[in-house]
């Protein structure tokens, strides 16, 4: 699978964009705030985070609202609300982009959750956050694996569609950069100990920079998923290196 | 008894519910068990009621009731005829389902079930994130099998024309090939009457308990008006083995800021009421079969927070206490037919 790009505050008039692109998906995130919230919405103690997503084609249905419904708690969390009252946040992130896949008629509303697009939707968030200079407590990394049973009940990272249709249960799972569990999201049929295994092996690959030499260890899963911690953080480097230019 | 000093215990809960929790579940004096504001323990849940059949004119229904949350769920059957499926094909046998949009769940927040849902309006995101949970579960449990929504018919046997009258008739007395005419649409409506916090689980429930109180009329195709004709005699109930239910706890964290440290206290509320939601930022839904003795699990989601760790997901505690969950569902969805 090819690996992951990026492209920082391309959108001119928004406080902070982002175009994210990894495994067939395209996400633009825009992010705006903190700016002061309506009157009806407001909170006096905290910031509103207000996640919109929008489909490549149409308009958004209740699947769209679903996803806003996983990432806006997600986001929540990483953001400190408590320090912006009355403000609101308003992350907007556009599908560009999602993988094809030819053996389903593709339907232009698609009411069922798409557990696949969320980790490219909470990267490109965050990278949105980040360039919006909106204050973080931590940055997150998610990561899609199925089990199939094609080859004797294996876990595989980064699946592409038509192995999340055949697949016996997929999973979503997000790590802060502490390595907390921030997100879990799956469906299909498990046992304990597979969702243990998940669980491990989805911790690995969303956390896997921070020893170093990790890689060695790694072995036979994920060792083709890119980390995308280091990768957002090595984007970000560039892009500062990029401003402080004429210095 | 000591004379009451400033604020009274209800005024003291309204001004404050997050304090008053965690003075509930922290109790200064050691003879009093912990409890939370509405008066359980911590992983005690409300017990769940079950009526089947309760609406006369749906093909099955379903009421659940656990504690203030109480949901009805009817389930109406329709037909449609494959010439009518714009992508149809004969040779799908395996995503009918969902290529033909067979399960339609709508939810539906009755005004007045709770104070916060208003008049008019287009559904809320609540109500749409729940039917699309709803619908996923429902096609990621594969709780209903597809051959239990198709309506066959026996094609006659092609008859030449150039044949006499009688051997025209005689051909058509022959078995012909069988083909699926038709299918059984399921809407499946999910009304809430009152809302007190909880409502997937409350929700899912009804739809299962409903799904396993339908039955579908005998229908076949006539042929000459072109349309599927039914009759009230010997319906047929749909073949739901398994029963999937759902095991919601929020996390209280005891501290109303969310910076708070790694090794903080907290505590798992099991079936929350909706003071408790609004109170807690971490949620976790786990939905568990244990029909026939072997666990499986068929969705866990987790937000808002890191207290709920890994760990802690995979535990023992966590599992056998959504297995005894399961039972008491169980017991309230199967003792009630």
């Amino acid at each position: 699978m090819a690996s992951p790009t990026a492209e920082l505050s391309h959108l001119p008039k928004t406080d902070g964009s982002a175009n994210f692109a990894y495994g067939g998906y395209t996400i633009t995130a825009a992010v705006n705030g903190p700016v002061e919230a309506q009157r009806r919405d407001e909170n006096p103690f905290e910031a509103l985070v207000d996640v919109n997503v929008r489909p490549a084609a149409g308009v958004g249905g209740t699947g769209e609202r679903q996803l806003e419904a996983i990432l806006q708690p997600a986001l929540r969390h990483l953001i400190p609300v408590r320090n912006f009252p009355r403000c609101v946040i308003q992350v907007t992130l556009q599908v560009m982009e999602t993988p094809e896949n030819a053996y389903v008629n593709p339907k232009v509303m698609q009411p069922r959750l798409n557990l696949g697009i969320i980790p490219a939707l909470l990267h490109a968030a965050i990278l949105g956050l980040l360039t919006a200079a909106v204050p973080m407590k931590t940055v997150a990394s998610a990561t899609c694996l199925v089990i199939t049973d094609a080859d004797g009940s294996s876990v595989k990272v980064d699946p592409t569609p038509a192995e999340i249709d055949q697949a016996r249960s997929v999973h979503v799972l997000g790590f802060t950069a502490g390595r907390d569990l921030l997100l879990a999201e799956s469906e299909g049929s498990f046992s304990a100990d597979e969702w243990a295994t998940v669980l491990q092996t989805a911790e690995k690959v969303c956390c896997r920079s921070q020893e170093a030499g990790g890689d060695a260890e790694m072995g036979g899963y994920g060792a083709e998923s890119e980390n995308v911690q280091q990768f957002m953080r090595s984007v970000l480097e560039a892009k500062a290196a990029e401003g402080l230019h004429w210095r | 008894m000591a004379p009451e000093v400033g604020l009274s215990r209800s005024t003291f809960a309204k001004l404050s519910p997050h304090p008053y929790l965690l003075a509930n579940l922290e109790p200064s004096d050691d003879s009093i068990p912990p409890a939370r504001s509405n008066g359980r323990a911590p992983f005690e849940v409300r017990k769940p009621t079950v009526n089947l059949s309760s609406l006369s004119h749906a093909h099955g229904s379903a009421l659940v009731r656990t504690g203030d949350t109480t949901v009805i769920c009817g389930i109406r059957a329709e037909t449609i005829l494959t010439d009518h499926i714009p992508n149809y094909r004969a040779s799908n046998t395996q995503t009918e389902l969902a290529d033909y949009d067979l399960l339609v769940p709508n939810i539906e927040l009755a005004t007045g079930s709770a104070p916060q849902f208003l008049p008019g309006g287009p559904p809320t995101t609540l109500a749409q994130t729940l039917s699309t949970k709803i619908y996923t579960l429902l096609h990621s449990s594969k709780l209903l099998r597809a051959e239990d929504l198709r309506i066959w018919h026996n094609r006659p046997a092609e008859a030449s024309f150039a044949d006499e009258e009688e051997g025209a008739q005689e051909s058509e007395e022959k078995e012909g090939e069988k083909y699926v005419v038709a299918y059984w649409v399921l809407y499946i409506d999910l009304f809430f009457i009152s809302f007190d916090g909880n409502p997937f689980d409350a929700a899912w429930a009804a739809t299962v308990a409903a799904l396993r109180d339908t039955k579908l009329p005998q229908a076949r195709y006539d042929p000459d008006r072109e349309m599927i004709l039914c009759s009230r005699k010997n319906p047929k109930p749909l073949a739901v083995e398994s029963m999937p239910i759902s095991c919601t706890a929020v996390i209280f964290t005891g501290k109303e800021t969310k910076d708070q440290p790694a090794d903080g206290k907290f505590w798992l509320l099991a079936d929350p009421d909706t003071l408790e939601e609004s109170l807690c930022d971490e949620t976790v839904t786990i939905v568990i079969d244990c029909t026939g003795g072997s666990r499986k699990i068929l969705s866990i989601s987790k937000h808002g927070g890191t207290v709920m760790t890994a760990k802690l997901l995979t535990s023992k505690e966590f599992l056998d206490w959504a297995s005894k969950r399961w039972e008491d569902f169980a017991s309230a969805i199967t003792g009630s037919q």
